[in-house]
């Protein structure tokens, strides 16, 4: 069982920008990604708005794959910054695993 | 007996009717009945064209009766009486004969079965126009004003546009203050606008108007009379009790609802901590500043919704409540404009914040709430955690169905709405009451605010569940009805009514209880003799009595005992 951690969000989030909670889950960015990615970046947003962090953890790869073409981003309904958000992800990436 | 002269349509409907019914051989089938001068098929009925069609066939070739075979009375018998009425032809000399609802839909797998069933339904329908004789509507004087029951956001709406329209307006409110739910309420989507405000400017408006009399710690206790004049009794309570009696035309009830209780332990309710929607919402409007719950700041908080909603096939609410889903997320807006960094979670089963309210739910989600969704077998799950706050549990299906524990300082459940207990009233208006437990109309779109009681509408939440400006919407919808019925000053009643044969009735005293209207009463001075006298204007027609009798002495207008015997011959005939 994953226990939610509500303050995760705040460790992750680089900017005001970072709107990971705006997400309505249509599925639309998973769909349309040119690079197949599985979990990019609608569930690994979940996994960062309900602080499950080692699942965030998991996802290294595919946060990197990312080719940030904002294919997703420019036809999400609900107006979610998802490159912004990916590249949050990243720094977080930097500082927690890569240590930089 | 003179031959009469019948027209017979039997619609297509479409397809509704004729995928699964001959219409064509029904027609052939009886187009050469005695009586019958035209039989014919149309692609609808309804149509203006056809209407012209009947109205032609009724005035060339002078028909003195008419059959429609179609859908259900319920949909169109004012329709096809006005085509009669016209054409000059009495209305009350018409026969529907529903062969949709009751052969095509019915018997979607049996097409034969089907239209032997529409043939013996169209024959009885003929049998019992033949023997239809022409009526006249009952006039009734109206009295022109109104009763309000119930002084929420509804009724007091409805009693101002009453009064603008020019009725008198009675106002009868149980509690000692006006404005029902909303009086106590701060702001309210979708414009934040107070409830305490709104009530206040109602309020004053209703006392600024001198037809208006309104009457709070008050009851209606009786009803007699009929519509166009009911004489009701009113009951106040507390030091002046008193009882007076008023006449009105007519009578809207707008008593609203109540909020769903959960049972102890349902969803965590008992524990410290959890609350319903009102006991949040009353929370939020009193907090200045972030919130606080019994000494302790509030910073994270789940909302489980749907609950005492939706409850699946054997539960007493199965309906959807409508609000809660918009008021829990504008409550959830409410927070986050005394703390931005609030933390909530929403655990919903189908977020339903309909037409703008859903740009609330995006707003929301902007601020940072987290919508997690389960199923309907798999509820969350809500205790009291080591450390003393509450953990909620859940299986959310946006996250790979995997289960997730939630810390959180308040539990809300989003309680809907139910019936609210009426049982005095609904004895004394003889109010009709759904499987929902909520007050019924005729019919959802085309008679809205009218019940199967004459002059008796309803409106706003004792309806059916509905926000704010919905209650209001129907509010207006009773007063523009009122106004209908009582401003010409006179009213026109069915005249398909039961009426007793003096000569035939023994006073044995039998129908006088099985009248559901009190319609029947002991009369003294017929010959001499006391017997059963029924009052035209207050027999809905229900055919109750008829049969109850055993002198026969009942008749019911437009189904009498001899027009009964016909249409049993005509359902029973050989079909060939
Ligand atoms: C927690 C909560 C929050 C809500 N928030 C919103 C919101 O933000 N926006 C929104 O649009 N809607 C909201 N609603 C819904 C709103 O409260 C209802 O739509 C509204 O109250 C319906 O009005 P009504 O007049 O039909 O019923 P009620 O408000 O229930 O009023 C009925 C009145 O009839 C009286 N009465 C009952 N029986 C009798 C009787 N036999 N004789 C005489 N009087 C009687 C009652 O005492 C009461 O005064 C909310 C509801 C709840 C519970
Ligand atoms: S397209 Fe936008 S709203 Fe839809 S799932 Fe992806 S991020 Fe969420
Ligand atoms: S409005 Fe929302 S919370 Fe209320 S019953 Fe409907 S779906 Fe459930
Ligand atoms: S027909 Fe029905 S309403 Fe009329 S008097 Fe008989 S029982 Fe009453």
């Amino acid at each position: 069982m994953a226990v939610a951690r509500p303050t995760f969000i705040d460790e992750v989030r680089q900017s005001e920008q970072f709107n990971a909670a705006a997400c309505m889950n249509c599925g639309v960015c998973t769909a349309i990604c040119p690079m197949g990615l599985e979990h990019l970046p609608r569930e690994i947003f979940r996994y960062v708005v309900l602080g499950m962090e080692e699942e965030v953890l998991k996802e290294q790869e595919t946060v990197f794959s990312c080719l940030l073409c904002k294919l997703c981003e420019e036809n999400c309904p609900a107006g979610v910054h998802i490159t912004e958000n990916v590249r949050s992800l990243r720094h977080y990436f930097d500082r927690k695993a890569f240590r930089i | 007996m003179n031959r009469r002269k019948i027209g017979v349509y039997v619609c297509h409907c479409g397809g509704n009717i004729s995928d699964y019914v001959d219409v064509e051989k029904v027609v052939d089938a009886v187009k050469d009945e005695e009586d019958v001068v035209v039989a014919r098929t149309a692609m609808f009925t309804c149509s203006d064209a056809t209407q012209q069609e009947i109205y032609d066939d009724i005035r060339e070739l002078g028909l003195d009766g008419l059959v429609v075979a179609s859908c259900s009375p319920k949909l169109h018998t004012f329709t096809f009486r006005g085509v009669a009425k016209r054409a000059g032809l009495n209305p009350f000399q018409y026969t529907q004969v529903n062969v949709r609802e009751q052969c095509s839909w019915a018997h979607t797998d049996d097409r034969q079965g089907a239209t032997e069933k529409a043939l013996r339904l169209v024959r009885a329908g003929i049998a019992r126009t033949r023997l239809l004789r022409p009526l006249e509507p009952t006039v009734v004087e109206t009295v022109p004003k109104t009763l309000v029951i119930g002084a929420g956001i509804a009724g007091l709406r409805a009693a101002i546009g009453l009064a603008d329209i020019g009725l008198s307006v009675v106002v009868v409110e149980r509690e000692a203050e006006v404005g029902g739910w909303v009086k106590d309420f701060g702001p309210m989507y979708p414009r934040d606008k107070e409830g305490r405000e709104l009530v206040r400017q109602l309020e004053a408006k209703v006392r600024q108007r001198e037809n208006i009399a309104l009457f709070t710690s008050a009851e209606v206790v009786r009803k007699a009379g009929s519509f166009g004049d009911y004489v009701v009794d009113i009951k106040t309570h507390g030091k002046s009790s008193m009882t007076m009696q008023i006449h009105v035309g007519s009578i809207t009830v707008a008593t609203g609802f109540d909020s769903y209780q959960p049972e102890e332990g349902e969803y965590g309710y008992g524990i410290d901590g959890v609350v319903t929607l009102p006991e949040y919402k009353k929370m939020l409007d009193a907090a200045e500043g972030s919130l606080e719950y019994h000494g302790r700041p509030v910073k994270d908080v789940a909302y489980i919704y749907c609950v005492g909603s939706r409850q699946g096939d054997d539960g007493p609410h199965q309906y959807c409540s409508r609000f809660c889903c918009s008021a829990a997320v504008h409550s959830a807006l409410e927070l986050y404009t005394r703390d931005p960094s609030a933390r909530q979670f929403h655990l919903y089963r189908d977020m339903r914040t309909y037409g703008r309210y859903e740009l609330m739910y995006r707003e929301s989600r902007e601020k940072g709430s987290t919508y997690l969704k389960f199923a309907e077998d798999e509820p969350p799950a809500v205790r009291k955690g080591a450390d003393g706050r509450l953990v909620v549990t859940i299986r959310d299906q946006l996250t790979g169905q995997k289960e997730v524990e939630i810390p959180a300082d308040l539990v809300v459940l989003v309680t809907g709405m139910v019936p609210r207990e009426n049982d005095a009233l609904v004895g004394a208006l003889k109010l009709p009451v759904g499987r929902d437990g909520f007050f019924n109309e005729i019919h959802p779109k085309l008679r809205p605010v009218e019940t199967v009681v004459d002059g008796v509408t309803i409106c706003g939440a004792c309806q059916f569940p509905k926000n704010a400006s919905e209650s209001v919407a129907s509010g207006l919808a009773a007063v523009t009805q009122s106004a209908a019925m009582l401003k010409q000053g006179r009213a026109e009643l069915d005249p398909q009514v039961a009426s007793v044969d003096p000569q035939l009735c023994t006073d044995c005293g039998v129908c006088y209880a099985t009248c559901p209207y009190d319609a029947i009463s002991p009369q003294e001075g017929h010959e001499g003799r006391r017997v059963a006298v029924i009052d035209p204007a207050t027999c809905k027609g229900c055919g109750g009595c008829a049969p109850v009798c055993p002198e026969r002495a009942i008749n019911l207008e437009g189904y009498t005992q001899a027009q009964i015997k016909a249409m049993i011959e005509g359902l029973a005939r050989e079909v060939v």
